[in-house]
C-alpha cells in the first residue's frame, strides 16, 4: 500500500532522509522509530506532500505522491505532531471544513461528523471555537477530521503527544481497529512501549537511513539482545554512546 | 540572583542570529526598508521645514504659531508613545512566549521588571523617536540653532520617553488585572482603529484645503492662534517644549534647569513607583493572562445561512476554504473591524468629489470633469490597491500555521490561489465599481467617460488583485499575531511599490485615447481613422499590461508557495 523507493531529502549539506527504500502492506500498523533528527518527521511531511524529496519516490496504492498529488491525498489522511487548526472555527466546523477539501459529500459528512465526534469523545467541546481547546483536544479533532474522508491510508507523526491516558488508550484502540478493517497506518513514533504494543512491523531509522525493519521477532532475532526489550532493541541498533552520554550527564 | 545579562542576552542574539542567516535576500530587504524609511524621514522633514520657514515668514505671529506647533507635535508623541506602550507592554509583560521560562527561572521580580521596562521602552519607543527626529531636526536648522540645543533635546528626550513608557505599562498593567488579556488586544485594536478613523475624518472635515485659500487664510491663522489646549503645566510634553523654547524662541533661560530636573526626577520616581505596583500585581496579572475559556461560536443561524448562500455558487473545495475564510474573518476582531476603515475611505473619498469647486475654475467645466474623471481612475486604482493591501495580500497568510491543511489534502495550491482571487476580485471590483460610478456621477462626467473609466477601473482591479494575492504568497508570513501585521513587511512594501508603477503605467496609457476623446467632443468634432488606430493601439497595450500584471504575481506566488520548505 506505501511504497519508498530511493527517498532521499538534503537540506543544504545536510542529508537529513538518505536513498530510504520500504514497502507496507495493506491493513498494516508500521511504527516508525528513530532518536531526534534521525529524518522521522521529514519522511512522513514528503509522504503528506508538505515536503518535495531531492531523489526518490513515494507512492501510496500505486499512486506517485510526486506525479499525481492531488489523486494519492485524496486516500490518504494525515495527522501531524503539532496540531495547528483554525482557531475561529468550532471543531464541527472545522471537520466540515476537512470534508469539504476531500469532496465527502453532504449527505454523508453530516453523520460522519456525529460519528467520529462521537468516537473520539467530542460532544461536550465540539460546538465550541478551537482557539479554547486544550493541545490534547486539538489532537483528537485532528485525528478525527483526518478520518472524515474514509481514508485508505493515514500517516501520523507521534499521535500520543500531549494526550492524557484515557485519550491515548483510545488513540490505540481506534488505531488497531481501523487496521483491522484493512486501512493502513504509517506511524512515527518516540514510545517503545506503545510501538511495541501497537505496531505489526517497526522501522527504525538512523542518520536518514533504515537501520532495521521487521515484526519485533524478526528484530529481536537481528539484534540478538537477550531481554528481548525493544528499548534494548533500539538502543542496540541505533547505538549506545549517546545513552552512555546521557547517563554521565545526569549523573554530574 | 542570576546576572543581567543572561536575562539581556536573547533579544539580541535572536536580531544578530537573524542577520547573520538572512543571507542577501536579507541583505536587499534591509536596503529596501531603510531606503524607503529613509525617504519618509526625509519627507517628514521637508514637510515641517516647509511649514516652519512659512511660519517664519509670517510678521508678528510666526515664531508664536512655531511654538504652537512644536507643543502640539510633541503632546501627539506623547499620546502616541503611551498608547504604543499599553500594545507593547501587554506583548511584553503577559504574551511574549519566552515569559514562561522567566517566570519559572530564579529571577527575582525587580530583575524581570527591569527587563522588561528597558525591552518595552525601546520597541514602543524607537519608531515614534526615530520620525520625531526630522521634526526636531527641522525646527535645529529653521531657527538656527548650534549643538548645545541638539544636546539639551536628548537631555530631556530620555526622561520624556521613559515617562510616557512608564504610564503605558501601568496602564496595561491596571487593563490586564481586569480583562483577560487576548480579549484586551481586540479592545485596544479597535479602539486603535476608531482612533485612526475619527482622526481621518476629523482632519478631512477640517477642510485643511482652506490653508491655501487665500480668502481665507487670516481666519485660519486666528483660529490656529486660539488654540490653548496643548499648554498644560502639568503634561511632560509641555515641559519638554519649555526646554526647547528656550533655545529656539527665546523663553526664559531661568525655567531650563527646572524643567530638565522636572523630567528627570518625574523618570526616576515613576519608574521606582512602577516597580513596587509591578511587584504587587504581576504575578496575579500573568497568571489571569494564561487562562483560557471555552467560546461559543458567536454566529446566528441566520448569518450561518448567508455564508452557505454566498459559497454555493463555488465547487466542493473552493466553497469549504470560502466557507472558513468568511466565518475567521467575521470571527476576528483585527479584520471585520478594517471594514469600519474601508467605509471612511469610501466615504471621505465620495465627499472629496461632492465638494470639488469646479465652478471656480477657469477651465471650461465640461473639460475639467472629463479630466477629473480621467485622474479618478488613477486615484480609484491607488484606494484599491491600498485597500488590496489589507484584505488581499493576507489571504494566503491567513492559512496561518495551519497551511499544512491545506498542503496534505487534494485541494491543490494552485486552487487555493484561485480560490483567494476570485473571493478578493469580487469584493475589490464591487469597491471599485462603487468608487468609480458614484465620484463620477457627482463629477456629471459624459456617458462614454463613465463607461471607459469604470472599464478601466475595473481590468486595473483585475490586476491589482493578482498583484495582491501573487506577491502574498511570495511573502506569506504564517506567524502573525494579529492580521494589520501581516502586510507591514517587506512583501507587503514591494506590493504597494509595484502597484503604484502598474496603476501609473495604465493611467499613462489611458492618457492618449482621453486626449483624443475629450478635445474631439470639447471641439465637437468626428475622431479620424488614424485617430481611432492610436486609440486601440493605446488600449490594446493597456490590456497587454494588465494580462502580464494578471498573470505574472499569480504564478511567481505558486511557485513560491510549492518550493515552500517551512511548513
Amino acid at each position: 500500500m506505501i511504497r519508498l523507493e530511493n527517498l532521499t531529502k538534503q537540506y543544504g549539506r545536510l542529508l537529513a532522509v538518505d536513498a530510504l527504500d520500504l514497502q507496507v502492506p495493506a491493513g498494516e500498523l508500521f511504527g516508525f522509530l528513530g532518536p531526534n533528527g534521525a529524518g522521522k518527521t521529514t519522511t512522513i511531511r514528503m509522504m503528506a506532500g508538505l515536503l518535495k524529496p531531492t531523489a526518490g519516490e513515494i507512492f501510496i496504492d500505486g499512486i506517485s505522491v510526486l506525479r499525481e498529488p492531488e489523486k494519492a491525498k485524496h486516500i490518504c489522511g494525515f495527522i501531524p505532531d503539532r496540531p495547528f487548526v483554525y482557531g475561529k472555527l468550532t471543531g464541527t466546523e472545522f471537520m466540515r471544513f476537512c470534508g469539504g477539501l476531500y469532496d465527502v459529500s453532504p449527505s454523508a459528512l453530516e453523520p460522519a461528523i456525529v460519528n467520529l465526534t462521537r468516537l473520539f469523545h467530542m460532544e461536550d467541546y465540539c460546538g465550541e471555537l478551537i482557539e479554547s481547546y486544550s493541545h490534547g483536544m486539538k489532537q483528537r479533532l485532528v485525528m478525527a477530521a483526518a478520518l472524515i474522508h474514509r481514508p485508505r491510508v493515514i500517516i501520523v507523526d507521534e499521535p500520543m503527544v500531549g494526550l492524557d491516558p484515557r485519550g491515548a488508550k483510545l488513540v490505540k484502540r481506534i488505531f488497531r481497529e481501523l487496521c483491522n478493517s484493512g486501512i493502513t497506518i504509517f506511524m512515527s513514533i518516540h514510545t517503545l512501549e506503545i510501538a511495541e504494543e501497537m505496531c505489526d512491523r517497526i522501522g527504525i531509522i538512523q542518520q536518514g537511513r533504515l537501520a532495521a525493519v521487521g515484526t519485533m521477532a524478526e528484530l529481536k532475532e537481528r539484534s540478538g539482545e537477550a531481554d528481548g526489550k525493544l528499548e534494548s532493541i533500539f538502543f542496540k541498533l541505533t547505538g549506545d554512546e549517546d545513552m552512555q552520554e546521557v547517563i554521565s550527564a545526569l549523573r554530574l | 540572583m542570576l546576572p543581567y545579562t543572561s536575562l539581556f542576552y536573547p533579544g539580541p542574539a535572536q536580531v544578530f542570529n537573524r542577520l547573520r542567516t538572512g543571507g542577501r535576500r536579507g541583505a536587499a530587504r534591509a536596503l529596501v526598508i531603510g531606503l524607503m524609511g529613509l525617504a519618509f524621514w526625509a519627507a517628514v522633514f521637508a514637510g515641517f521645514y516647509r511649514v516652519l520657514l512659512y511660519f517664519n515668514s509670517v510678521p508678528v505671529f510666526g515664531s508664536f504659531l512655531a511654538d504652537k506647533l512644536l507643543g502640539m507635535a510633541l503632546l501627539t508623541f506623547f499620546s502616541i508613545l503611551i498608547f504604543s506602550t499599553v500594545i507593547a507592554a501587554i506583548s511584553s509583560f503577559f504574551m511574549s512566549e519566552e515569559l514562561q521560562l522567566l517566570v519559572a527561572s530564579p529571577f527575582d521580580s525587580d530583575e524581570l521588571y527591569f527587563v522588561k521596562l528597558c525591552e518595552t521602552v525601546l520597541t514602543s519607543s524607537w519608531m515614534v523617536l526615530l520620525f520625531s527626529l526630522p521634526v526636531f531636526v527641522a525646527y535645529g536648522v529653521v531657527f538656527e540653532q548650534t549643538a548645545a540645543y541638539y544636546a539639551i533635546m536628548a537631555t530631556g528626550l530620555i526622561p520624556f520617553l521613559l515617562i510616557a513608557a512608564v504610564i503605558g505599562i501601568a496602564i496595561a498593567l491596571c487593563l490586564v488585572t481586569t480583562f483577560p488579556a487576548q480579549r484586551l488586544k481586540d479592545v485596544l485594536f479597535l479602539f486603535t482603529l476608531f482612533l485612526v478613523i475619527g482622526l481621518y475624518v476629523l482632519f478631512r472635515t477640517l477642510k485643511p484645503e482652506r490653508l491655501v485659500d487665500p480668502d481665507a487664510f487670516f481666519t485660519v491663522i486666528d483660529y490656529l492662534s486660539s488654540l490653548e489646549a496643548p499648554t498644560s503645566a502639568y503634561l511632560p510634553s509641555q515641559w519638554l517644549a519649555d526646554i526647547l523654547g528656550v533655545f529656539l524662541f527665546g523663553h526664559d533661560a531661568a525655567d531650563l534647569v527646572f524643567n530638565v530636573l522636572l523630567l528627570w526626577i518625574s523618570a526616576a520616581a515613576l519608574v521606582v513607583l512602577l516597580n513596587f505596583f509591578f511587584n504587587r500585581v504581576f504575578f496575579s496579572a500573568w497568571s489571569k493572562a494564561q487562562e483560557s475559556r471555552p467560546v461559543r461560536a458567536t454566529l446566528s443561524g441566520l448569518f450561518d445561512r448567508l455564508i452557505r448562500l454566498v459559497t454555493r455558487p463555488f465547487s466542493g473545495r473552493m466553497r469549504a476554504v470560502i466557507d472558513k475564510d468568511f466565518r475567521t474573518f467575521f470571527r476576528d476582531t483585527a479584520q471585520w473591524s478594517q471594514l469600519f476603515l474601508l467605509c471612511a475611505i469610501i466615504g471621505i473619498y465620495l465627499y472629496n468629489f461632492s465638494v470639488l469647486p469646479l465652478d471656480k475654475s477657469p477651465i471650461p467645466t465640461r473639460q475639467l470633469r472629463s479630466i477629473f474623471a480621467f485622474l479618478n481612475m488613477g486615484l480609484a486604482g491607488f484606494v484599491i490597491s491600498a485597500v488590496a493591501v489589507r484584505f488581499a495580500y493576507p489571504a494566503i497568510s491567513l492559512e496561518g500555521l495551519s497551511f499544512w491543511i491545506i498542503r496534505s489534502s487534494p485541494m491543490g495550491l494552485r486552487g487555493l490561489l484561485w480560490c483567494k482571487f476570485w473571493v478578493n476580485f469580487v469584493f475589490l471590483a464591487l469597491l471599485s465599481v462603487i468608487l468609480t460610478v458614484c465620484s463620477n456621477y457627482f463629477l456629471r462626467v459624459e456617458p462614454y467617460m463613465m463607461v471607459l473609466s469604470t472599464v478601466t477601473v475595473l481590468l486595473m482591479t483585475f490586476g491589482l488583485t493578482s498583484l495582491s494575492v501573487g506577491f502574498g504568497a511570495m511573502y506569506p508570513r504564517f506567524r502573525y499575531e494579529n492580521v494589520a501585521q501581516i502586510p507591514s513587511g517587506y512583501g507587503g512594501l514591494m506590493y504597494m511599490m509595484c502597484s503604484v508603477l502598474f496603476v501609473g503605467a495604465v493611467v499613462v496609457l489611458e492618457a492618449l485615447p482621453v486626449h483624443l476623446l475629450v478635445t474631439a467632443a470639447f471641439h465637437g468634432r468626428e475622431l479620424g481613422g488614424f485617430d481611432w488606430i492610436r486609440i486601440a493601439a493605446s488600449f490594446a497595450l493597456i490590456l497587454a499590461v494588465c494580462a502580464v500584471v494578471f498573470v505574472l504575481p499569480m504564478r511567481a506566488g505558486l511557485r513560491r508557495l510549492e518550493e515552500m520548505e517551512t511548513l
